[in-house]
């Protein structure tokens, strides 16, 4: 049995992608799937801190790999949702510390113990970590803000996920590439300070699979250690929940792309 | 997948833009071109003293033979510059360079019409003889008798060509159905073709043909070039922006009109 692979990539930092690993996870888990989530970003650890699991590390990925460490040793389990586990990454060490053949074993091992999904969170740029992170993926969900770097660097990571992975080389068949939008600010894009959806599809050439609105909550949430997705006033977490149905296959249309309009009691009293 | 993944290649292998200087035989006199270069050397030594230079026989009405070539590069040598190849010409130029080992210098390719134009007989003949299969199908109409025929048809590309991503069609023309993206380069010895938006680079007749052309759907390009003529688009024209064009080589002077 193996477990469907989606990593979470970008090419530049600072997007989201960690974010968007956390609440992506925390959705499929939602959705009674069997998940783990595991942080590529040796050195730079930090899911652990989004998930909310950051004192509860013992093992990590690296001791796995390395054989230091059994895969349920490591496994962290969620505090709210059953079948979801964290695979942190190790603060001490540096990217060098993953080998492919380690990779591949983890990943074998966790389909064998009736994982449903492994969502990757990839470091940023597209060196040795970003490069394990992607190669045996299934899915890429590629997260891009609405702005010129972001966009060219995204295009740089689609390349890559269709030429140097593990489905490319061994020719079965395209990786699923999926594009979310984060970061987007309804307000600046009308005012043309920012890309529209439609810029962004057009330069890329693919179609989004969500557009994550710009939202105070989410750093409140990353603060708190809770996945966004799980604050449901939150624009931003209704986004990431409508993403992980589209992912799960399900038709949703796209929301929060216009300018939110101050409701009546916002009028009178400010908002 | 190989476990050597970030191991550095041996080495980039990559065309650049050298400088280099092109001697151009106007008559075939061995001592006076030493007498001259040796002028130019002792007027600007920095410049000229050791300096690499392609032998560009394409002025001359006439190839001369190998012993005279032999002189003129003799010539050179001892006016203290480097001849490090001839000038690419017609293919009887390529023939003299195969037998004296030299490379040809694409970027220098010179004219194939002789310099006064049309009183001397295009050397079809030896070029039909030095390459029968090529020349077994029918001949275009303008008959260029030293361009090669290409039998190979176009390469085609399905999708965008993503930044950071080459695409090179060696000795024929490229098709690309998507988009080119901005810092992606597309490369072809022939002429290209692009059905989607180009952001990044297209690079037609690289190996020197001027006649290759380029055409795009929708031009956004940060630089395109023709046999080593290229502009390059700090801002992208007004009237160009988005349309459909074709650019081509008149001359030295690289042209771009909408379609």
């Amino acid at each position: 049995m193996t477990a469907e692979i989606i990593v979470v990539t970008s090419g530049k930092g600072g997007v989201g992608k960690t974010t968007t690993s956390a609440s992506l996870a925390t959705g499929l888990a939602m959705a009674g799937k069997k998940v783990a989530v595991i942080d590529f970003d040796v050195g730079l650890r930090n899911l652990d801190l989004i998930m909310g699991c950051e004192r509860r590390v013992v093992y990590d990925f690296v001791n796995v790999v390395h054989g230091e460490a059994t895969l349920k040793q490591a496994l962290i389990k969620d505090k709210r949702y059953e079948t979801l586990y964290v695979l942190a990454a190790s603060q001490t060490r540096d990217k060098d510390a993953l080998t492919q053949e380690g990779v591949e074993k983890v990943l074998e091992d966790l389909g064998k113990e009736g994982f449903d999904f492994v969502v990757c969170d990839s470091p940023a740029g597209i060196e040795k970590g970003a490069h394990l992170a992607m190669y045996f993926a299934d899915h890429a969900v590629v997260v891009v803000n609405p702005e010129v770097s972001s966009v060219r660097d995204s295009d740089r990571i689609l390349g890559l996920l269709a030429s140097k992975t593990r489905r490319a080389e061994r020719g079965d068949g395209a990786i699923k590439q999926h594009l979310l939008l984060t970061r987007y600010n309804p307000a600046r894009v009308a005012v043309g300070e920012m890309l529209s959806v439609k810029d962004v599809e057009e330069i890329l050439g693919i179609n989004v699979v969500g557009v994550i609105p710009e939202s105070e909550n989410v750093l409140a949430a990353s603060n708190a250690g809770v996945p966004v997705i799980l604050d449901d006033n939150s624009f931003a977490g209704q986004a990431y929940s409508d993403t992980v149905a589209r992912i799960l296959g399900e038709e949703r249309a796209l929301r929060f792309l216009e300018v939110p309009k101050k409701g009546f009691f916002q009028r009178v009293f400010g908002g | 997948m190989n476990a050597k993944m970030d191991q550095q290649d041996a080495c980039d292998l990559r065309f650049g833009q050298v400088g280099i200087a092109n001697v151009r035989i106007k008559r075939v006199d061995a001592a006076a071109l030493c007498e001259e270069l040796e002028r130019r050397v002792r007027a600007a030594p920095q410049l000229f003293s050791r300096a690499a230079v392609v032998l560009d026989l394409s002025h001359l009405l006439k190839l001369p033979d190998d012993g005279t070539v032999d002189a003129l590069l003799e010539a050179i040598r001892s006016a203290g510059m480097l001849p490090v190849g001839l000038a690419y010409g017609t293919s009887e130029v390529d023939a003299l360079a195969q037998r004296m080992g030299l490379p040809l210098i694409a970027k220098f390719r010179a004219a194939y019409e002789p310099a006064d134009g049309g009183s001397i007989a295009p050397p079809a003949p030896s070029a039909a003889a030095a390459e029968p299969p090529r020349r077994a199908e029918p001949v275009r109409q303008e008959a260029e008798p030293a361009a090669p025929v290409s039998t190979l048809g176009a390469q085609h590309y399905e999708g965008t060509v993503r930044s950071g991503q080459q695409v090179y069609a060696r000795d024929r023309d490229l098709v690309v159905t998507g988009a080119i993206a901005n810092a992606a380069e597309v490369i072809a010895d022939g002429s290209i073709h692009v059905y989607g938006a180009v952001r990044g680079r297209a690079m037609a007749g690289a190996q020197g043909d001027e006649k290759a052309r380029i055409y795009i759907s929708d031009f956004r390009a940060e630089l395109v070039a023709i046999a080593g003529h290229y502009r390059v688009f700090e801002q992208i024209p007004k009237d160009l922006e988005g349309q459909s064009v074709r650019c081509w080589l008149e001359g030295e002077k690289l042209l771009i009109a909408k379609l």
